[in-house]
């Protein structure tokens, strides 16, 4: 968490534990456990408030609970940091949050194919949190942000008929690729600020780095956007925390947003050499 | 570790939340107040200003012990007037008039109020007359600290020390020049007695000039 005493602070989803990171994707379908559990522990030690858990690799291998059970295996075997269950399957979802530890987080939900519906009851009550993300079966991604903040809207309805708190809830806005939708981010920033307004106890997340997709250089998309999201109010992202220029730039960013007393946070971070110069 | 090293502790990190209880604890268990102000809280400072010295330690990490140093303060401060405590010494702190910077000023205030010395704090852009006038008010105050920042003020830094010495306030006195732009030989033209680079030299000489 970064500002920690702020009113919003920072949720880092750690994204390395993922089946589409070649390195994860080669782990994953070689049975390679100790390097599942070397970068569990290295994200957890970089500031991992969740890390996330997504067993599908790019060749179709590994969407099934016996690999997700596997993966959750190892991570609790060396730290208990709260996983993030990543599927598109609901039912494997469900299933592998009787096997973890500590309460952690869905990822996803959505309006689509009533997957709200079977995991909202799953969560209400309960300390898991859900990332819910802002599409439709009609719609698919709404193209503005009128449609988005609409669907934001039929999901805090569904919420209150579930009795699931707002603060449960992550919502992914969506992001467009940059290159194919230069008011991308625009529209994006839209989202946020309609959701602080409206629920100021609910989170807002993203898997930041798609809105940089097929640019040059990458990061310098990357790391503007989350900084600029974070001043339209988006209070996590799943990014990898061992980045060492991401992870700099949040805590720069939180503490120029007058998150962070005395800058107490940035120097510690930079003490504990998670960026900078490294150290070590 | 002792409550006493405890504090210490807590102080250089900042931390005032654990700080302030710590000196309760600390007279809890009959620790003498000089000796919670002297070891505690006074020592703690002592390595914040040299670690700041050497490059060590940020700005703000520097403001954030102050500050745990100035909350402790306050909840010591009746047991040390009851043990019948003094200060260490009096003093007053100015930056010279039209001259508006005041971070440096503050630090070298919490720096030297660390060390003991009870400050008065006249603020930015202080005229010469206003300096005479507190000078002349109240004796008691030995240590006098001018501070500018720019080097187009520096010529008014000149003056407030040629006021004081006009006005033969300097008798008895120590006067204390620093600011980003002031040198060891601006400090010998203008006739003030020392110079200091940072917060930190800047209490640590006055500690060793004014209370020996």
């Amino acid at each position: 968490m970064i500002g920690e005493e702020a009113d919003r602070p920072v949720y880092i989803i750690a994204e390395k534990i993922n089946g589409f990171v070649p390195r994860s994707g080669k782990a994953i379908e070689e049975g390679d456990a100790e390097y599942i559990k070397e970068i569990a522990i290295a994200q957890t030690e970089a500031g991992a408030d969740y890390l996330d858990c997504s067993p599908a690799t790019t060749n179709g291998y590994g969407d099934n609970l016996e690999t997700m059970t596997w993966l959750i295996n190892l991570i609790q075997e060396v730290c208990d940091t709260p996983i993030t269950l990543d599927s598109p399957n609901v039912d494997i979802l469900l299933e592998a949050m009787k096997l973890c530890k500590v309460p952690g987080m869905i990822n996803s939900a959505s309006l689509c194919e009533g997957k709200i519906d079977k995991v909202f009851p799953a969560i209400a009550g309960t300390d898991w949190k859900c990332v819910v993300m802002l599409d439709d079966d009609v719609r698919g991604i709404p193209s503005n942000a009128e449609g988005r903040i609409d669907n934001f809207r039929k999901v805090m309805q569904k919420a209150e008929e579930y009795g699931v708190d707002a603060d449960q809830l992550f919502f992914d806005p969506l992001v467009e690729t940059l290159g194919t939708n230069d008011q991308s981010f625009v529209c994006f920033s839209e989202v946020c600020r309609a959701i602080v307004a409206e629920a100021p106890e609910a989170h807002i997340t993203s898997g930041l780095s798609n809105i940089s997709f097929n640019m040059p250089s990458r990061k310098h998309i990357n790391i503007p956007f989350m900084i600029l999201s974070m001043f339209s109010g988006m209070d996590s992202a799943i990014v990898d925390p061992l980045n060492r220029d991401m992870m700099g730039c949040i805590y720069g960013a939180s503490a120029l947003m007058g998150n962070d007393e005395f800058c107490m946070e940035y120097i510690e971070a930079y003490r504990d050499d998670r960026f900078g110069v490294q150290k070590k | 570790m002792s409550t006493l090293e405890e504090l210490k502790e807590m102080v250089i990190k900042g931390k005032k939340k654990k700080a302030v209880p710590l000196v309760e604890q600390c007279i809890a268990e009959g620790v003498a107040p000089q000796q919670i102000l002297d070891e505690g809280l006074i020592a703690a400072l002592d390595i914040v200003g040299e670690k700041f010295s050497a490059g060590e330690l940020f700005v703000p990490e520097m403001l954030v012990a102050a500050r745990a140093m100035a909350a402790c303060t306050d909840v010591l401060k009746p047991h040390l007037s009851a043990a019948g405590s003094e200060p260490a010494c009096y003093g007053m702190i100015a930056t010279v008039a039209g001259d508006m910077h005041d971070i440096g000023k503050n630090l070298v205030r919490m720096m030297l109020e660390g060390k003991g010395f009870e400050m008065a704090d006249l603020g930015v852009d202080v005229s010469n007359e206003t300096i005479c006038d507190y000078l002349r008010e109240h004796p008691e105050c030995k240590l006098v600290c001018l501070s500018a920042l720019l080097t187009v003020t520096m010529p008014s830094l000149a003056s407030a020390v040629a006021a004081i010495k006009e006005a033969g306030l300097d008798e008895g006195r120590t006067i204390f020049v620093g600011g980003a732009p002031i040198t060891q030989a601006f400090c010998d033209e203008i006739g003030a007695d020392y110079y200091t680079v940072d917060a930190g030299a800047c209490a640590a000489k006055a500690a060793e000039v004014m209370l020996g």
